[in-house]
């Protein structure tokens, strides 16, 4: 599902932000990206998005060699790609409803489809009784959840996280978790980016640690593993 | 995939309404140049009416001698017919000479009794295909043979020919000059409605750029992201085209009336198909501003 082989990114010519990584991610597999903050996981998470483009090597997202994509094919892979980040991204003036809504209007889903799957996919994050409040009337977790509805309200095959819980307490990140947990049994590739120690030692997923740009460790069912 | 148009206009006003001072600053810059540039078509128009109705009387006359052989006059008449610059010539005798003379002196009877004989020459009255090329065709006829033996005046081959150049010269002239500071004019407008749209649009992204950066997040295609603020552009185009429109009505029905009033003897008048054709060249040339001056700002403010 995702392939990214001799990446390297360099910002300043200098120092590398990412460099010699090779990660084979398979259809299905939930994954942690950790390391400390400047350790290249938001470059690694904007490659896979093609927010970036790598100084060198290749990147395969849902078989698309997204490296060689044309710019205006770029829309298209993002539809494959649901987005999740600390700062929720919701918009204040629109209700849960219309937040996740949005994500399939500027698509051009039809009205029948955003009738259909908004409310399902709420449903499914455990905000059916919040369809119509406002991202201010919402706590940390619940705004977080909106933001994951929108990001899989379109069943995307990737669900890619960066840092979602640096925002909230360790009760409600638990939640997210388990949420992510449970849209990666619906066969969905999660990969999420953070610094949750305790998160990715309770969950023993597959373990991609990052440092200074250099992948240093590749773990099944893995733990943090850092000693600070 | 349905394309839904009602979004598009939605976000746009929308925009609009959120930005009202700079699209109204764009509206009126684009309404100005628009009124400009109907306002300098309409003069134009004018100018060139008055210019034919002028050019028209633009002919050159040829002055015979008495007692020039017919048979000479014929030949120059006819080679006057073969060239390519000439359109008519029309024998004029000395009784239709006279005739002329006194209808136009028919105000003055004192000149008109007191003509004893006839003291004018006949003459031959040449219309020209095109008026500019007077110049030319008045030294073609002074280096003809023919013309030397009938003209009133062989010693004085200049003083036998009278034609108009100076009036159409400066007219033209004229014209050229208020073409150019016209289009100087125009551009100089057109350039700040551009940077105004621009700017417009510009805040219309910033005010929107949480928008923009969830649209392309979930993979709104690109053009899907870009309609609404071209469209945004287009609108304010039409608008300021459509204001300088009816201007240049009220003007036409305020100014022309009195001006053809002033100067009756000038064709003043503007046809319906005239003002037809005002009316499209502005509302496209409104809607290639709005178009171009959006672009420009999405180019450089909307990374996609």
């Amino acid at each position: 599902m995702i392939s990214m082989r001799g990446v390297e990114k360099y910002y300043t010519p200098d120092a590398p932000a990412l460099a010699d990584v090779n990660v084979e991610i398979e259809a299905g597999e939930f994954v942690f990206l950790v390391g400390h903050s400047g350790s290249g996981k938001s470059t690694f998470i904007r490659l896979l998005q093609r927010e970036l483009l790598p100084t060198r090597g290749q990147i395969v997202v849902a078989g698309q060699d997204i490296v060689r994509l044309k710019n205006w094919k770029v829309p298209y892979l993002r539809r494959n790609i649901g987005c999740v980040f600390q700062d929720f991204k919701l918009l204040p003036n629109k209700t849960a409803y219309e937040n996740v809504a949005f994500a399939l209007e500027v698509i051009g889903r039809s009205k029948h489809v955003i009738r259909t799957q908004v409310p399902e996919v709420l449903r499914l994050v455990g905000l059916e009784d919040k369809i119509g409040s406002y991202p201010d009337e919402l706590s940390g977790g619940e705004q977080q959840r909106v933001s994951i509805a929108r990001a899989f309200v379109n069943r995307p095959p990737i669900l890619l996280a960066d840092e979602p819980t640096g925002n909230l307490d360790p009760a409600t990140s638990l939640g997210i978790m388990s949420l992510f947990n449970r849209i990666n049994k619906t066969g969905t590739t999660v990969l999420v980016a953070t610094h949750d120690r305790e998160m990715v030692d309770s969950m023993r997923k597959r373990v991609i640690a990052l440092e200074g740009g250099h992948i240093i460790r590749d773990q099944h069912r893995g733990v943090y593993g850092y000693g600070d | 995939m349905g394309i839904n148009v009602g979004y598009f206009v939605k976000e746009s006003v929308t925009n609009f309404r959120r930005n009202w001072v700079m699209s109204l600053g764009a509206v009126i810059t684009i309404y100005l140049s628009l009124l400009l540039v109907g306002v300098s078509m309409v003069t134009g128009y004018v100018i060139s009416e008055v210019v034919r109705s002028v050019e028209d009387k633009v002919s050159i006359q040829i002055f015979l001698k008495d007692g020039a052989a017919t048979e000479d006059v014929e030949e120059l008449q006819a080679w006057l017919l073969r060239d390519e610059l000439v359109e008519a010539v029309n024998y004029v005798s000395k009784e239709e000479a006279l005739e002329r003379f006194k209808e136009e002196m028919a105000g003055s009877s004192e000149i008109v009794d007191n003509i004893r004989e006839n003291p004018l020459p006949a003459s031959l009255d040449v219309t020209l295909t095109d008026p500019r090329q007077v110049e030319e065709m008045a030294e073609r006829i002074k280096a003809n043979e023919t013309f030397l033996k009938v003209c009133d005046r062989p010693d004085d081959p200049e003083e036998s020919l009278k034609y108009g150049q100076q009036i159409v010269n400066r007219l033209f002239a004229f014209t050229r000059v208020i073409r150019i500071i016209g289009v100087v004019f125009i551009a100089m407008l057109a350039v700040v409605s551009l940077i105004f749209i621009n700017n417009t649009i510009r805040l219309a992204i910033y005010a929107r750029r949480k928008e923009i950066g969830i649209m392309r997040l979930v993979g709104a295609s690109n053009w899907f992201i870009r309609a609404p603020f071209l469209l945004e552009g287009v609108i304010q185009s039409l608008i300021g085209a459509a204001l300088a429109i009816l201007t240049v009505l009220a003007i036409q029905a305020a100014i022309l009336p009195r001006l053809a009033e002033a100067l009756p003897f000038l064709p003043v008048d503007i046809t319906g198909s005239a003002m037809v054709q005002l009316g499209v060249v502005l509302v496209f040339a409104g809607v290639l501003i709005g178009l171009i001056g959006s672009g420009f700002a999405l180019r450089r403010y909307l990374k996609v």
